[in-house]
């Protein structure tokens, strides 16, 4: 047979596409919507997820930071330049604890110092002075920005000086927030900030000063100007943990580990809907075809009984398909780079980011190449279809009925889509390989593409299964129901109604919106929690004894004071041995051995519970009993990472000296604590009679309005002159307000993919309505009125959306449950009222989408459709 | 009685307008056999469409008993003809989805407002015996040939004792042995019911059945002719 040439098969595809513009449209613009969703959601968040993770990064002020109390030594000085000379950069923090004075009273006063190198720190972040000014004029070899409290404790101001070590200082500022205020220490006394260099000429860090050092290392920006991935972050950390094993190195994540997992969340959910808009998009795709397809029938027929050979008239329509794929993919492009632009104004209005938007080229041509190869992919079936497709056509439209037994049939069809059947595994592996491109979470694309192929199988096997069912149920009952019902029932068996197709359509729809719905809600309330105005942001230090009290009324009566405040006892301790082993020669994992000396522990408020927010991880907590008898047999319980860093487990002997008393108490517990309470801040908790008698200063922890802080300084100040007041009201609320952002985009990108979906959905419902046209037209002629029809309609797209409703929902909660618990690792929780309300909107829904794709050919003229015969 | 006047129709295809019927008039009476014939393109079909309220002519109007149809609301318009107008198409219009004798049923339950239903499904059941499909009732269209699927259509234009009886070209999609039981049945149950019936064809010995032929020709009637029909 000779071959149809592409110029000839491309002209007739063209006219094709002329011809019936209207319907072709139709097609585009549903490949259109998929791609636009893909290309928003996925462009926006890629741009979002990288500001975020900017930001997440500037609680550190670094991607990592080294802490030692060491000097580094030559080597491993050389160690850290050969590290960051491959690129990224580092910079050296160093505080200490000293006394300084005004320059005309000389009392003086314990301040924490923190000198920087103001021309590199911070890495990320920002340093925020008043009055406003640049690190880099701020802190020059002379002058100094001080916490406003050491202002009120010496009765200076801004332009005055003060004296540190053997030099005096001017100050140009007070320090409104520092970035790293949460992951540099927690040191008694107000805030000194100054360079390098002016620390050096202080002569303060004289051999054997008690000096801290912080090492902050910036890895390389990537090509694109995002921040450097998690993998190049932890390849540095174990670089370092090898480089200095004395130093305790952490990285970005665990400065504050609520804004990571809702990081982690919002990376996670984000990649989930990119997943859901791409399925989503592929199904309006293949409604879309699979329609028009239907729709060529006749002019295929006629093409075979002219003599064209299936391979020419796929050729034909093959090419029409990329035409469309590609047509649709650009106009969604083009759509896509609209949602992307609006998205920055309408946040910046409602969120006040203004994040680095740019175009983001990879996700257009992700969303190109997934609407163009979702098209082929799914029109591969009804494209193969071609074949079977017999030029009676023409003359007869009705379908064989064979009266063979069913396995017969069963086994004669399955050979028969052997080709079908192989296009489908191409589909799915297409998809697959689709999914691992577009999502972050390599998790989160493996449970959905697996997910998947289990999801269309079972799917389309209930969907069978529900059709057949009613099928027998309307056989049985068929002239005793009502006729608007019974002639709704039938249309779902029309020929050709691709019912089954549609339900499993619709219910993978419904699956994949409820599951992005109930996972983004357990993760927006889950970190709306973790952002509660109750987190602790002003931290009280050295509260003698006799003061708690008056601390704690003081505390309850200051305005702006959320919750109660929480005040514990703190002795000072050091560690002598662990199962007999001395400290000396202890294995300790990115431990100073120096901190052994200074070991903080606490008793808690309740005799036999964890203190708030502490979860028991491993062992035991006390009885009543126990703790009464702990002065003879002691027990600790040990924070989480400190256990890790001292290699201990429950049932081991730890031995404690505080002041000249010793005892050796066993490890009872393993607590992970919880950063909101200010109990997080110690890592050791015994029972109360083993510190009976021991000297104990007090820490406290309150939430003040950010506004109120600065008076309620003042009055602690006032009453409580020894007390110093850490206030990170700053710090935490960035925190707070990115956690916020978070969820505000979760939600926002969540609703909009929802929004998508259920436009293809629709649109997806839609494409059926050219199948309704004649016999709307034969019913109006026999002379049913529009109510009546629609009537009819509305009872299949009903039973339609119920059952489509249901299959998906069940399948929903089970995505969804899965994504939670084992991706984001967050709760999960079954909710019947959502989930009966989302069944109820599907069914809603459906009818709607169903009359609105309806409703002009409700009002066509029987003789239009007539005279096309 | 179905009486034309003046009726009008064009159709806007792109820029150019085409005129399909030209002014029209003709007024056929209770229990006549009209026959409308011409060529293809004549505007015949266009004229049976308007006849049934199908669609809405330019200008001009048809009254069907007296009412004047051709600017009706849709629903009113759709309730007269199911109670007024039976119809027959050249290609059947059978539902798909409902079997040979819900088909039949459906113009009774879309317009009876007895509520009999027992006397809508046993003149169903009659008429479809009366077409010789007694054994046929429960088959979908698919399973019934052309000539059975005629026939399941005859039963459903007949089915509410309509006045007028409209027939497309109803035995244009036959062979000729089909064609010619589907004619006699439609002559008998005309004859037995006693409508009007107003019938569209090309074909002149078709036409020949008719006690009256209008003819068509470039969208205006040409000859109106009465004449002794061939039985």
């Amino acid at each position: 047979m000779p071959s149809l040439s592409y110029s000839t098969a491309s002209r007739i595809a063209a006219r094709e596409l002329r011809a019936s513009r209207g319907k072709f449209v139709f097609v585009v613009i549903s490949v259109a919507i998929g791609v636009a969703a893909l290309t928003g959601v996925r462009g926006f968040s890629s741009s979002f997820r990288a500001m975020l993770l900017l930001r997440a990064r500037s609680i550190m002020a670094a991607d990592l930071s080294a802490r030692t109390t060491q000097q580094l030594t030559p080597q491993e000085q050389a160690g850290i330049d050969n590290l960051v000379a491959t690129g990224g950069d580092e910079t050296q923090i160093t505080e200490l604890l000293s006394m300084a004075s005004s320059i005309t009273s000389l009392d003086p006063l314990l301040v924490a110092v923190k000198a920087v190198d103001p021309a590199k720190y911070p890495f990320y972040g920002q340093v925020v002075l008043s009055p406003v000014m640049p690190v880099t004029q701020a802190l020059t070899s002379t002058t100094v920005a001080v916490g406003d409290d050491l202002l009120l404790r010496l009765h200076l101001k801004v332009g005055d000086s003060i004296k540190l070590g053997n030099r005096a200082y001017r100050i140009v500022a007070t320090v409104v927030d520092e970035p790293d205020r949460l992951s540099g220490s927690f040191a008694a006394g107000p805030r000194v900030l100054l360079s390098q260099a002016a620390l050096a000429d202080s002569g303060l860090l004289a051999e054997g000063s008690h000096a801290a050092r912080r090492y902050l290392f910036r890895l390389s920006a990537t090509k694109q100007g995002n921040a450097s991935s998690d993998n190049a972050v932890a390849t540095l950390k174990s670089e370092l943990e090898t480089l200095l094993p004395e130093a305790q190195i952490a990285d970005y994540r665990e400065a504050s580990p609520a804004l990571t997992k809702g990081l982690d969340g919002a990376t996670g959910l984000l990649s989930l809907m990119s997943l859901v808009a791409l399925v989503l998009g592929a199904v309006g795709v293949a409604m879309a075809m699979r329609a028009h397809l239907q729709q060529r029938l006749d002019s295929i027929a006629i093409m075979k009984s002219l003599g064209a050979g299936s391979g020419q008239i796929m050729k034909i329509y093959l090419l029409q398909t990329l035409l469309l794929g590609f047509g649709g993919g650009l106009l969604g492009v083009v759509l896509g780079i609209g949602v992307q632009l609006a998205f920055p104004l309408f946040l910046a209005k409602l969120l006040h980011i203004t994040p680095d938007f740019r175009i983001d080229l990879h996700a257009f041509a992700i969303g190109l190449g997934a609407g163009m190869l979702t098209t082929l992919l799914f029109t591969l079936p009804p494209l193969l279809d071609i074949r079977g497709v017999r030029p009676i056509l023409i003359l007869r439209r009705a379908v064989e009925v064979s009266d063979d037994p069913f396995t017969t049939r069963l086994v004669r069809k399955l050979q028969g889509s052997a080709v079908q059947l192989g296009a489908i595994a191409i589909i799915l592996v297409g998809l697959a390989f689709l999914a691992a491109a577009v999502s972050d979470s390599r998790q989160v694309g493996g449970f959905f593409a697996a997910g998947l192929v289990v999801v269309l199988l079972v799917l389309l096997t209930a969907s069978w299964l529900t059709l057949s069912l009613l099928r027998v149920f309307l056989r049985k009952t068929r002239l005793h129901l009502p006729s608007v019902v019974r002639h709704g029932l039938s249309n779902l068996y029309r020929p050709g109604n691709p019912s089954a197709a549609l339900l499993a359509a619709l219910g993978l729809g419904v699956m994949q919106i409820v599951a992005v719905y109930i996972a983004q809600r357990a993760v927006v309330q889950e970190m709306q929690v973790s952002t509660s105005a109750n987190l602790p942001n002003i931290f009280l230090i050295d509260i003698a004894s006799d003061e708690v009290e008056g601390v704690r009324t003081l505390l309850m009566h200051q305005p702006g004071i959320r919750g109660n405040p929480e005040i514990l006892p703190v002795v000072s301790s050091r560690l002598l041995s662990i199962d007999g082993v001395p400290a000396s020669q202890l294995k300790l994992e990115h431990l100073p051995r120096r901190m052994l000396q200074s070991i903080n522990l606490t008793w808690p408020p309740t005799a036999d519970a964890p203190p708030p927010g502490d979860d028991i991880v491993e062992g035991k907590w006390w009885t009543a009993q126990q703790s009464a008898d702990s002065a003879t047999h002691p027990l600790v319980a040990i924070e989480r990472e400190e256990a890790a860093r001292l290699r201990v487990h429950p049932g081991q002997q730890m031995t404690f000296a505080a002041q000249d008393a010793q005892f050796t108490a066993t490890v009872a517990a393993i607590y992970e604590p919880d950063s909101r309470h200010t109990f997080s801040r110690a890592g050791f908790v015994v029972p109360q009679p083993v510190l009976a008698g021991l000297p104990v200063v007090w820490y406290g922890g309150v939430h003040c309005d950010f506004s109120a802080t600065a008076l309620l300084q003042r009055s602690l100040y006032e009453h409580y002159p020894t007390v110093t007041v850490i206030n990170v009201a700053a710090t935490l609320e960035t925190v707070r307000q990115v956690i916020l952002q978070i969820t505000y985009i979760i939600q926002f990108l969540a609703a909009f993919s929802i929004f998508a979906g259920i436009v293809i959905l629709a649109s997806s419902i839609a494409g059926t309505r050219y199948r309704r046209i004649r016999e709307v037209v034969v019913l109006k002629t026999l002379g049913a009125t529009r109510p009546r029809i629609a009537a009819i309609f509305s009872i299949e797209f009903a039973v339609l959306g119920l059952v489509a409703g249901l299959v998906g929902l069940v399948f929903a909660n089970i995505l969804a449950r899965l994504i939670l618990l084992h991706a984001l690792h967050f709760e999960y929780h079954f909710q019947l009222w959502l989930n009966l309300g989302a069944w109820f909107i599907t069914a809603l829904l459906t009818v709607a989408a169903g009359w609105l794709a309806s409703y002009r050919i409700l009002g066509q003229k029987p003789l239009e459709v007539l005279r096309e015969e | 009685m179905i009486a034309v006047e003046s009726l009008r129709k064009s159709l806007r295809t792109g820029s150019t307008n085409v005129e399909i019927l030209k002014g029209i008039d003709f007024t056929i009476h209770k229990g006549e056999f009209a026959a409308i014939m011409g060529a293809s393109g004549s505007g015949k079909s266009t004229l049976l469409g308007l006849l049934a309220g199908l669609d809405n002519p330019t200008s001009g109007n048809v009254h069907l008993n007296g009412t004047a149809i051709s600017y009706l609301p849709e629903d009113k318009l759709a309730k007269l003809r199911g109670r007024t107008i039976g119809f027959v198409f050249q290609s059947y219009q059978l539902i798909p989805t409902l079997t040979a004798f819900e088909n039949v049923l459906l113009p009774y339950e879309l317009n009876d407002e007895s509520g009999d239903r027992k006397a809508g499904l046993e003149r169903a059941r009659q008429l479809l015996v009366s077409v010789g499909l007694e054994s046929r009732l429960d088959h979908y269209p698919v399973q019934l040939s052309g000539g059975e699927q005629q026939r399941v259509a005859l039963a459903r234009a007949f089915i509410l004792r309509p006045p007028i009886v409209l027939a497309d070209e109803p035995t244009g999609n036959l062979d000729t042995s089909n064609g010619k039981h589907v004619l006699e049945l439609l002559l008998q149950l005309n004859h037995s019911e006693g409508t009007t019936l107003v019938l569209v064809t090309h074909d002149p010995a078709l036409a020949a059945h008719a006690t009256r032929v209008i003819t068509l020709s470039d969208g205006l009637v040409v000859a109106d002719q009465q004449q002794t029909a061939q039985l």
